[in-house]
């Protein structure tokens, strides 16, 4: 007969189970260095078992190394940096002691994610202002919504779920919380990042009288090498941020510079760039009329109204060419659904002879060359 | 097994991995001595040194022309300052303001360029798999993508040097993930799991009628440990014919090996660490002690929550309800304090255990040790970088951009200084320095 199990003991099941609550619990290691006479062998004659530098190694491990065996739930556990000449070495958020500029930055909590995705899916928040609000980058709130709406399906469906793998990492690495009610949600990231242009990386010498403002227009149409605005058309633009409106409304109304494969268009000032312009004119307005908040936020919410509908509406007719350029063809009794669209023949997409390897279409007399030696097959991309 | 070639002691280098070999070498490496050397030896150094953590699965050539002098950067705007003038003002008198107090006083710190030499390589596959801790190394995530076990956008991708485009979501199997981030089996469990594959030849070879027979077990695995943890002294005699004494001591041990890591991280050395309910208490104690620091507990407020969880967890056990209340009992017994009152933070944890006995339950058909824990120094090592971002229970990740560097941080991970990384760059540039 098998030994009966005390209820005492089985109650310990639950244990491994505490181990990982959010509760932090300190660590404190024996470090009680073994001594350098415990390794040396001199009057023995049987082989070593272990290099020296193994023996260094499991040292190691036992002594600082111990540390990070285990993580301590909430807390980051990496490689202390050396101490400096200042002698403070404890920077908790840097995981290579050696690399002072790579710092491990926090990721979005759950919650955080999950309300990103009400946000924007239930409560039909535009991805703009969802973005300002809890101070995410746009680009990542997209994903989310992708990641999360991905994650509720599989559940749905019953798919395998990693749980404590996602739980122990996100112990493990810096997380921004999703603030409590009436507390105001910290930013998560910057999200007016201006991307350095490749063309302002030259160093230009350009004079200009000192009774002329120059501004960021100007610096940038130097940058472009594009020439000097009209005098009437500068004093129009009391501030970059004027041109935003237009731009947004109608992007090729930006002017090009240059002529065949050098055209391109004039850099525009940073006001315009950046992926929030809307919020430049808020401050403006605010500076303006300090009390009048109310109307300062409605002027905003009209602003940035508007800029939704004409992007929508750009949206909705660039869709509108591309279903206008391709005929469907179902012919009846198939499963297919052909989609034919028109080759252009011009020089850029046939090239000269009209025989380019990225032209449409098999060429009569050109070899194919997919099984010549060092083609590269591995995708470019994957249609999502 | 261990990869010998790639991680080497002697030779001491840094690698894309998590092993305590690799952790090893990273807290003993020192930036090479300049002085002494060449400007070409400086730079050879640094080439070698760096190019053995970034992409050592790709060759140099193929890295060549993967390696682009251009390296992207950004300024984080602000607002205010932008609104506040049009640039005019430091362009004044003789293009650098009028005078000095007129510019922003913000010490603006460098940005490192040439840390982000190796920037294209994370584009690759295999890397971004790395880098948002679906493997425990970057030649782990190949062998990963060459099995079949990543999709791209949906699609399997096999190929680990597949350049990622910005948007491109890709998705990790689950299980390969807890296998590569989890611990290992121990020598017993692995046993056990090939006694469960034998019996499961076994059932199959006799009778081939019942086909899910295995997947019932697992089932059952889990709710075991459940009605075990839950249930009294006189329920245990029953659940008992379902499950092998063997199994259970296997379990105690394995919980036993967990307390003595609880205990040795805790403040108190003074426990005794041979018997478990000394521990327990012990545990409980610490618990109480915290408790006291809180408010009292309200009542009514108790009871609301108990409804809460018990409407929340009913789609998983429908005894769970009635169930609940006894593990309280079970637990507090076990701990021998007083079974009169359960605070909330003691509800909640009890509670947690419960959600999280049931996402990681036991189960050895896994070829990770069950219940899931992460592998030993995986912490040293885990950060996820800011152009992916990651959704951890699904196991997938999209890549957003590409990595930037910005005043005073690189995004591409790598852990040398620049005094490493500036010499690198230098290398490979076609008008060598």
């Amino acid at each position: 007969m098998a030994p009966r199990i005390q209820s005492r003991r089985l109650s310990n099941a639950l244990l491994p189970y505490l181990t990982s609550s959010q509760s932090s619990s300190t660590s404190s290691i024996s470090s009680t260095c073994p001594s350098s006479k415990l390794f040396s062998r001199q009057f023995s004659s049987t082989a070593a078992s272990q290099t020296r530098l193994r023996r260094h190694m499991f040292q190691w491990l036992s002594t600082e190394g111990a540390a990070l065996k285990h993580h301590i739930p909430g807390e980051t556990n990496y490689l202390p940096s050396r101490p400096d000449r200042d002698g403070n070495s404890n920077e908790s958020s840097r995981p290579f002691p050696g690399n002072r500029n790579f710092v491990s930055e926090s990721v979005l909590s759950e919650d955080l994610r999950n309300e990103v995705y009400v946000r924007v899916v239930e409560k039909k928040k535009s991805l703009r202002a969802v973005s300002v609000e809890l101070g995410i980058d746009m680009k990542r709130i997209a994903a989310v919504v992708r990641l999360v709406e991905m994650e509720r399906r599989q559940r749905a469906q019953g798919k395998p779920l990693s749980l404590p793998y996602a739980r122990a990492v996100h112990e493990m690495i810096p997380t921004t919380a999703l603030a409590q009610e009436g507390e105001r949600q910290p930013y998560h990231e910057p999200i007016n990042d201006l991307p350095a242009h490749p063309s302002t990386g030259a160093q230009i010498f350009y004079p200009v009288p000192e009774s002329r403002s120059f501004t960021r227009v100007d610096a940038g149409r130097v940058f472009s090498g594009a020439p000097t605005l009209e005098k009437a058309v500068a004093d129009k633009i009391s501030h970059p941020s004027d041109l935003v409106d237009e731009i947004i409304e109608n992007p090729n109304s930006i002017e090009w510079v240059g002529k065949g494969e050098k055209a391109r268009q004039v850099l525009q000032p940073a006001d315009v760039r950046i992926p929030h312009p809307q919020l430049i004119k808020l401050e403006i307005d605010r500076k303006a009329f300090p009390n009048e908040r109310r109307a300062v936020t409605q002027r905003h919410a009209e602003r940035l109204e508007k800029q939704e509908a004409a992007e929508q509406q750009r949206r909705e007719r660039a869709q509108a060419r591309r279903e206008k350029s391709i005929q469907h063809v179902e012919p009846e009794g198939s499963r297919f659904d052909y989609r034919i669209q028109d080759a252009k023949f011009t020089r850029e997409t046939v090239g000269a002879d009209g025989r380019a390897p990225w032209a449409p279409g098999r060429r009569y007399g050109v070899p194919a060359d997919d099984r010549k030696r060092g083609m590269v097959k591995i995708p470019t991309r994957v249609e999502a | 097994m261990r990869n010998r070639a790639s991680t080497s002691l002697s030779k001491g280098k840094i690698r894309q991995s998590w092993s305590k070999y690799n952790l090893y070498n990273l807290s003993r490496f020192r930036t090479p001595a300049t002085g002494n050397r060449t400007f070409f030896q400086q730079k050879w150094t640094a080439k070698a040194v760096s190019r053995a953590y970034h992409g050592e699965q790709v060759r140099e050539g193929q890295w060549k022309r993967m390696f682009s002098k251009r390296i992207r950067s950004v300024i984080p705007m602000n607002t205010a300052d932008l609104a506040a003038d049009d640039g005019s003002k430091e362009s004044a008198g003789r293009g650098s303001g009028l005078n000095e107090g007129s510019g922003r006083s913000r010490s603006s710190r460098p940005i490192p360029y040439t840390q982000m030499a190796f920037a294209p390589l994370e584009r690759r596959l295999d890397v971004a798999i790395f880098r948002a801790l679906f493997a425990s190394s970057t030649r782990q995530a190949r062998q990963f993508v060459i099995h079949g076990a990543v999709t791209v956008n949906g699609q399997k991708m096999r190929h680990p040097s597949y350049l990622l485009n910005p948007g491109d979501l890709f998705q990790v199997e689950p299980d390969r993930v807890m296998y590569a981030t989890g611990a290992p089996k121990t020598a017993f469990e692995r046993r056990e799991s090939r006694q469960l594959k034998q019996k499961s030849a076994d059932a199959e070879a006799e009778a081939e009628t019942k086909p899910e027979a295995t997947e019932k077990d697992e089932k059952e695995n889990a709710r075991d440990s459940l009605r075990a943890l839950m249930s009294q002294a006189k329920t245990i005699m029953s659940t008992d014919k379902d499950v092998l004494p063997a199994k259970k001591k296997q379990e105690l041990r394995g919980f036993q090996k967990a307390v003595r890591r609880v205990l040795s991280r805790s403040d108190t050395s003074t426990v005794l660490t041979d018997s478990l309910e000394a521990q327990f208490s012990e545990l409980t104690l610490l618990l109480k002690a915290k408790r006291a620091e809180k408010k009292p507990a309200k009542e009514s407020k108790k009871e609301a929550k108990e409804e809460e969880t018990s409407a929340a967890t009913t789609k998983s056990e429908e005894t769970t309800s009635g169930a609940l209340s006894e593990a309280f009992q079970a637990a507090a017994e076990g701990g021998k304090v007083d079974t009169s009152e359960l605070t909330d933070e003691e509800f909640d944890i009890l509670k947690r255990a419960l959600t999280q006995m049931r996402d990681n339950p036991i189960d050895h058909s896994k070829p990770y040790a069950t219940p899931w824990r992460p592998r030993e120094y995986m912490s040293a090592f885990a950060f996820i970088p800011r152009y992916l971002e990651v959704n951890q229970n699904i196991c997938a990740a999209v890549y957003l951009r590409h990595p930037v560097a910005r005043p005073g941080s690189a995004e591409v991970p790598t852990p040398f200084g620049e005094t490493i990384s500036t010499p690198a760059y230098g290398w490979y540039l076609k008008r060598r320095w």
